[in-house]
């Protein structure tokens, strides 16, 4: 086990070197360069601009600065905002987004979970049908639909939430990351229920139940370590998918967190902004399916002996 | 099953049908679907009034008998805008998903079904194209090329197979380590043969239960790219930037913004009861009749 986890980290710093690299060419690629501005600017001020951005260098020498300068976990400067760096961008909005997928992940994994598991004792009976509808209405309902909906509800016409911020007022924080969350508990649900329908039709959970196990030992010992792998399977992918959410909730409710100032990045063209994030973002992704990765083989042992096998 | 079914001999093909046909939510998945599909083939020749046509007189009023679903501030049909809004997006959900769907299924099934060092480079590269966060990715594009319809289908398709791949791969991983396809490895048949005969029959079910999961995942990310205002650009516009015009007004028109949602919301609603029919029709083993 400790092999194979040393084996996939030592895989995944390859992975982000090809992402560094393949972004970094990517962002140079697009056209324009990043001053060129409706009003023409001397040239002497290109060529100060230039220098300080360091675009007047090669590009291979300009790459591999970049290179060294993100071992230090030097961002470098953002294009837009030339007196804040983008590691100060990220220091003060990563924490936000962060703490607001970390509730929506939790409240998701709360209620999907509980929900699937339900539903699936309960195949066709109402208490599958109550449940796998407000999943329904959860994965139908997108974000941008909710949050608004939400806001409008309980911020203005009850008035019993605050409708932005966060951590200002006490209970400004509930609105986003129900919003956030309320799909990845309906897909939680989902795929619980339909891994559990598959486990609990297994023979082994027929010899539990005629040992005379309770139900509620049958699910939490027998059947949900195998139900559960596709949502941990699912919960990495998801986190790319929660920072993705975070831009949009973000913007509904006012968090000055870092998918707001990604999507600001992206309006205003601030391209080292954008590369910093992304690279960021993917870094961070890339830990996450590691995780995910991890616990399947945890919990699944047949996985390992392949995972043995080559290495 | 009765015994009457047992005395004909069913295919399981038609057995599903016939499963799928007595599944009334489904059913009612599959009208409103057909509906919807017909209603945005038909748009230009039954809209009410033209896309552009503006009444500025007219100014944001709620739903009326001349405009069943009231107009926008500058005057604009609700209903108009909003059909030529469906036709968009669904063009957007079912094209991408089909480009989603090809490359997803035979990446995970080459992946998973050789294994090995080819499985790892393959899962390799799908974990350097998760890591890459798949606005930039469209944002890139779009500022090289120029927002257009042909890219969003090729992005949003780039971005969606990721999920199909693992998950048939995984599917493959576990079907491969069952004793059937020993036995029939050690019967002497073929690779292509123990393809057909048995991997693709049961990685199935869950491809079409992720299918019917990216259909309605694509229609959202492509409204989700309109909302922000990345996506489908202006003249034209689909649910997702219909529905950011009406979030910036939502508290004086609250039409504007409910219509779109409702619409959109209803195809999703319409698509995953599909779906979640097909799954039972198809995949006997976890429905409960």
């Amino acid at each position: 086990m400790f092999g194979f986890i040393l084996k996939r980290v030592a895989q995944a710093i390859p992975v982000i070197l090809i992402v560094i690299t393949a972004t970094f060419f990517m962002v140079r690629a697009a056209p324009g360069g990043p001053f060129d501005e409706e009003r023409a600017v001397p040239p002497e001020v290109t060529k100060q601009l230039n220098a300080r951005y360091n675009l007047d260098a090669p590009v291979w020498q300009q790459y591999s600065d970049y290179l060294l300068n993100l071992l230090r976990g030097d961002f470098g400067p953002s294009f837009k905002f030339p007196s804040r760096s983008v590691d100060e961008m990220i220091a003060a909005g990563f924490p936000i987004t962060f703490e607001l997928s970390m509730y929506a992940i939790i409240f998701a994994l709360l209620i999907g979970v509980v929900a699937g598991v339900i539903a699936s004792l309960r195949a066709n009976t109402l208490q599958d049908y109550v449940p796998m509808s407000a999943a329904m209405v959860g994965i139908c309902l997108p974000s941008f639909v909710l949050g608004p909906l939400l806001l409008l509800s309980f911020g203005i016409w009850l008035d019993w939430l605050p409708v932005s911020g966060w951590g200002y007022t006490p209970g400004d924080k509930i609105l986003p990351s129900i919003t956030l969350g309320s799909s990845y508990a309906a897909y939680i649900a989902r795929i619980t229920r339909g891994s559990m329908l598959e486990v609990l039709s297994q023979d082994y959970i027929r010899t539990a139940r005629a040992k005379g196990l309770s139900t509620f030992r049958i699910v939490t010992v027998h059947a949900l370590r195998g139900g559960i792998t596709p949502v941990i399977s699912f919960l990495g992918p998801a986190m790319a998918g929660l920072l993705a959410g975070s831009f949009v909730v973000e913007t509904i409710f006012q968090i000055p967190g870092l998918g707001r100032f990604y999507v600001q990045a992206a309006f205003n063209r601030d391209y080292t902004m954008i590369l910093g994030c992304t690279i960021f973002f993917a870094v961070l992704i890339i830990i996450f399916n590691l995780l995910s990765d991890i616990v399947l083989v945890w919990l699944n042992p047949r996985l390992r002996q392949d995972s043995v096998k080559r290495g | 099953m009765n015994i009457e079914n047992i005395e004909q001999g069913t295919s399981l093909t038609r057995d599903a049908f016939r499963r799928l046909y007595k599944n009334k939510m489904a059913m009612l998945g599959l009208v409103i679907l057909i509906f919807l599909i017909v209603v945005a083939l038909l748009t230009p020749w039954i809209a009410p009034y033209t896309y552009q046509g503006q009444n500025l007189a007219m100014g944001a009023t709620p739903p009326s008998a001349q405009h069943w679903l009231g107009t926008d501030v500058l005057g604009r049909d609700q209903l108009t805008r909003v059909m030529y809004g469906s036709r968009i997006s669904l063009m957007v959900g079912f094209i991408a998903t089909a480009v989603a769907l090809l490359i997803g299924v035979l990446w995970g099934a080459i992946a998973g079904f050789v294994g090995g060092r080819v499985d790892t480079v393959m899962m390799r590269i799908v974990d350097v194209l998760y890591a890459l966060p798949f606005t930039i990715f469209i944002i890139l594009l779009t500022v090289i090329f120029g927002s257009s319809m042909l890219l969003l289908f090729l992005a949003i398709g780039a971005v969606e197979w990721l999920t199909m791949a693992r998950i048939v791969r995984g599917q493959v991983l576990t079907i491969k380590r069952q004793e059937f396809i020993e036995a029939a490895v050690s019967m002497g048949f073929s690779p292509w043969q123990i393809i057909r005969r048995h991997l693709i029959p049961n990685v199935l079910g869950p491809v079409i239960v992720y299918t019917t999961l990216t259909i309605p995942s694509v229609i959202l990310l492509e409204s989700f790219l309109s909302f922000l205002g990345l996506g489908i650009q202006p003249p034209q516009s689909s649910w997702g930037s219909l529905i950011s015009n009406g979030v910036d007004t939502m508290e004086e028109y609250p039409w504007l913004l409910l219509f779109p949602g409702i619409t959109l919301s209803v195809t999703l609603f319409s698509l995953n009861f599909l779906g979640d029919g097909l799954r039972d029709a198809l995949d006997p083993r976890t429905s409960q009749d």
